[in-house]
């Protein structure tokens, strides 16, 4: 199906054949122009329609993503970074064309520096590698997006995921990046000290960038010790509202609560069905505490009286790991769960943000208003930071289903924006929220990030069509 | 305010027009800091007060105009803080001049840096623009990050109109612990303590003395307490001021104070000097009067860069030169928000 939405902004540009065969000429094997290898390197896992580029370079090091960038630079053709691809909102499609530069061999952890607690690795090591490879070291990595993504893209999307209300964003934790330029030149934005003074704060502009500024080719990134003891809990509440409270609550109160999500009773019943559970069809809270054995088992008392009195219900608490993951279960399991309410359809992720004060407002508002659909719209979210996301079911099959999905979307992302929200608070722009920037900041805002992205990529060959169009 | 906020617009597109550069200052406590001082004063301290403050939700949102200190209040008065513990350096601090130096207190190393509490800021651009980015909710990733790049730019790139903080509460409980120790091991300690899980929220190293700040909830800070020993400070709150504000008498002097920011980790530096470190060892100041030439190789070496943060002579560049590639870089950022280069120019670097 090409919809509206799936249309870009320009049409493909043309690639000519001598670009193929330099590349071709330099690259050797690790130059693909395989139909399977573009069809792979053209979707991620947002619902669009696959949209393949016309070659893939297999990069192996920061000077080969140098070379490959002056050589599509030289013609004009675009280029786009691709990581683990697991993007949500098409940024890795390409949708005029051009080179995709695969990073995935780039995943060599480069240095782990225990005593000033930072990690520099290749673009395309995964969160999980990373936490493998600093396991004896007493550390670990927070940010956990939902899939096993790279830290390059992790980066480059400004991810987060289920701990950021205690240890922040990729916003928060990268602490350098080795980038290629759009004129093929390599920079280091940062030195390995941990704070840099040095001029601008290029690091923070290119966490976020979408590959539309600049192909991150290596992160440093910060580290944190493990913590002493993690306690987790459970709770159910009557309505969303109650739940809500009870996190503003917590965190009013100076709990320092690493994890706090939520699961609306929808989404408990596609858990149920999906693992043969019997949790009770209500929104449930799921909580984490990071601390000292007392602390955590202080923190979770003092949850479970705020949770009391917001009307929770079976509240559980557990300190050991096995019974924390089974506490946990339903929440890890929420999205592939809620994908498997109609197997082979795809999901539209929503990804509003907005005041805590008005997130139960706001979910309310979102369930009443999906309820009348014909499609499944679980939600779940980050409580603590404000951040929901509906899972909007859909068949890529049915262009009235696809629409439905995209106009109940649509909807969300201005409620969200009614409310002082943000339409996207960590999947990123990508391909259509770009209308949204607008509303979200006004023509002003948005026509300086234009001219940024013209200052620095004259030729428009990064990642074009994402996130802002010249 | 709005009747303000159109001056402030009028005399930068005037100035724009005429290519005339503007000083843009509030109470001109940071004036020392910084390269070159150009242009005509624009002082933001009428554009003031606080906008939004939700308790609840953490945020708070304030016009640039505001003195640090009345924020603070506020702030405090419902039991919480800006947890990067600014410095004022003096009596008329403002809130605008907090966020574009970009200048963090002892609390840095544990909580984060001021743009780590940067929501969302206000801009007016070089050309007389008003421009919101980011805004009141915790996490945004709709564009660029435009608020966190104002941080710290010494208002070379637009006048900061208002800004969104992210609050903390103010920890239930604080002790500040003394040890007797050489730099070498006080390094070593502060960033052992680090890589633990220890409520560690400030240190300080000085004439062999390390002092350790530690905050949190009251168990989990008695807990560590009675770990690491040491001896219990006195006035520790007037301490960890001196501190801040570097009232500290090794701050005191004729020489120039270099800030030079490292690995943590860097074993003494052996430069000549008076001493003071902090943020676990990733902040050392050095009143010397060695060349800059030595001071900023030393700092490479250690893979970072050193700043010269208080200085009559001014000779030296004073933060580390950059590569020509990001020197490049960093000019075009410059003129896509200023296009007729008339703000702060010179402040950070001569060029832009």
């Amino acid at each position: 199906m090409q919809s509206a939405r799936n249309k870009p902004s320009a049409p493909r540009r043309t690639i000519p054949t001598e670009l193929l065969q330099a590349l071709r000429q330099r690259f050797g094997e690790r130059f693909s122009t395989a139909r399977a290898v573009l069809d792979q390197h053209g979707r991620d896992e947002s619902p669009f329609e696959a949209t393949p580029p016309d070659g893939v370079v297999f990069a192996a090091t920061t000077d080969e993503v140098a070379e490959a960038v002056r050589l599509c630079g030289q013609h004009r053709v675009p280029i786009i970074a691709f990581g683990a691809g697991s993007s949500i909102e098409g940024h890795v499609l390409a949708v005029q064309g051009g080179i995709t530069i695969d990073l995935s061999q780039m995943n060599k952890v480069l240095m782990v520096n225990s005593e000033d607690l930072t990690a520099t690795v290749e673009a395309g090591v995964t969160r999980k590698q990373l936490n493998a490879a600093i396991k004896d070291t007493g550390l670990f990595f927070p940010i956990d997006p939902g899939a096993d993504a790279c830290l390059g893209g992790m980066a480059a999307t400004r991810a987060s995921g289920t701990n950021a209300v205690r240890y922040g964003t990729m916003r928060e934790n990268v602490l350098g990046l080795t980038v290629v330029t759009a004129d093929g030149k390599i920079i280091r934005t940062a030195r390995r000290a941990r704070k840099s003074s040095a001029g601008y704060d290029l690091t923070r502009i290119f966490v976020g960038s979408e590959g539309t500024l600049g192909i991150i080719t290596e992160v440093t990134v910060r580290l944190y010790p493990q913590p002493e003891a993690v306690s987790a809990a459970v709770c159910s509440f009557p309505e969303v509202g109650n739940a809500v409270h009870t996190v503003i609550q917590t965190i009013q109160v100076g709990v320092p609560v690493a994890r706090a999500e939520l699961l609306d009773a929808l989404t408990v019943r596609a858990v149920n069905r999906h693992s043969k559970t019997t949790l009770k069809e209500q929104p449930m809270l799921f909580l984490e505490f990071h601390g000292t054995p007392s602390a955590v088992r202080e923190q979770a008392e003092t949850v479970q009286e705020i949770a009391r009195e917001n009307g929770g219900e079976d509240f559980e608490w557990a300190v050991h790991p096995e019974d924390r993951t089974r506490l946990w279960n339903a929440r890890h399991k929420a999205f592939h769960a809620c994908i498997q309410l109609r197997p082979g359809a795809r999901a539209f992720t929503t990804d509003a943000c907005v005041p805590i004060s008005r997130l139960a407002d706001c979910i309310r508002e979102t369930i009443e208003d999906t309820r009348t659909s014909s499609l499944p719209c679980p939600i779940f979210g980050h409580v603590g930071d404000g951040n929901f996301h509906c899972v909007i079911v859909a068949d890529p099959n049915n262009a009235a289903e696809m629409q439905e999905a995209e106009r109940l979307n649509q909807r969300v992302m201005q409620r969200a924006l009614a409310m002082d929200g943000t339409c996207t608070g960590e999947h990123g722009v990508g391909m259509h929220k770009i209308p949204l920037l607008k509303e979200e900041f006004g023509d002003d805002a948005v026509d300086l990030m234009r001219r940024l992205k013209m200052a620095w990529d004259p030729l428009n060959i990064l990642n074009p069509g994402k996130v802002v169009v010249p | 305010m709005e009747e303000e906020r159109r001056r402030l617009a009028e005399a930068i597109s005037t100035a724009a027009a005429d290519k005339a550069p503007l000083r843009l200052r509030g109470g001109g406590t940071k004036d020392f800091y910084g390269a070159r001082l150009d242009g005509k004063v624009l002082d933001t301290r009428g554009y003031h007060g606080v906008v939004n403050y939700e308790p609840s939700e953490l945020v708070v949102t304030v016009r640039s105009g505001t003195p640090l200190v009345e924020l603070e209040k506020t702030l405090a008065e419902r039991g919480q803080m800006l947890a990067f513990e600014p410095p004022h350096f003096g009596q008329g601090a403002t809130v605008g001049g907090c966020v574009a130096t970009g200048l963090s207190g002892p609390r840095r190393a544990s909580a984060g840096s001021v743009r780590d509490y940067i929501l969302g800021v206000r801009l007016m651009d070089g050309r007389g623009q008003d421009l919101h980015f980011g805004g009141e909710v915790m996490k945004n990733v709709a564009g660029y990050d435009l608020s966190r790049l104002a941080t710290g730019s010494l208002g070379t790139l637009g006048l900061l109109l208002e800004v969104s903080f992210k609050v903390l509460p103010i920890p239930k409980s604080e002790a500040t612990l003394r040890f007797e120790m050489d730099e070498r091991g006080a390094i070593e300690k502060m960033n052992e303590w680090a890589g633990k899980p220890l409520p560690v929220s400030a240190t300080c190293f000085h004439d062999g003395r390390l002092t350790v700040r530690l905050s949190g909830a009251e168990a989990g800070v008695r807990a560590a307490r009675e770990k690491l020993g040491g001896e219990s400070v006195g006035d520790a709150p007037a301490f960890w001021a001196a501190v801040r504000e570097q009232t500290f008498e090794a701050f005191r002097g004729a020489e120039p104070l270099w800030r030079l920011s490292l690995r943590s980790a860097t074993p003494p530096l052996g430069l000549p000097g008076r001493q003071v470190i902090e943020w676990n060892g990733g902040l050392r100041w050095i009143a010397s009067r060695a060349p800059a030439q030595q001071m900023r190789e030393a700092a490479a070496k250690a893979g970072g860069h050193a700043t010269l943060f208080r200085s009559h002579d001014k000779a030296a560049s004073v933060f580390h030169p950059l590569p020509k590639a990001l020197f490049d870089i960093h000019l075009r950022l410059k003129k896509t928000f200023d296009p007729a280069g008339i703000l702060n120019p010179g402040r950070m670097y001569e060029g832009f």
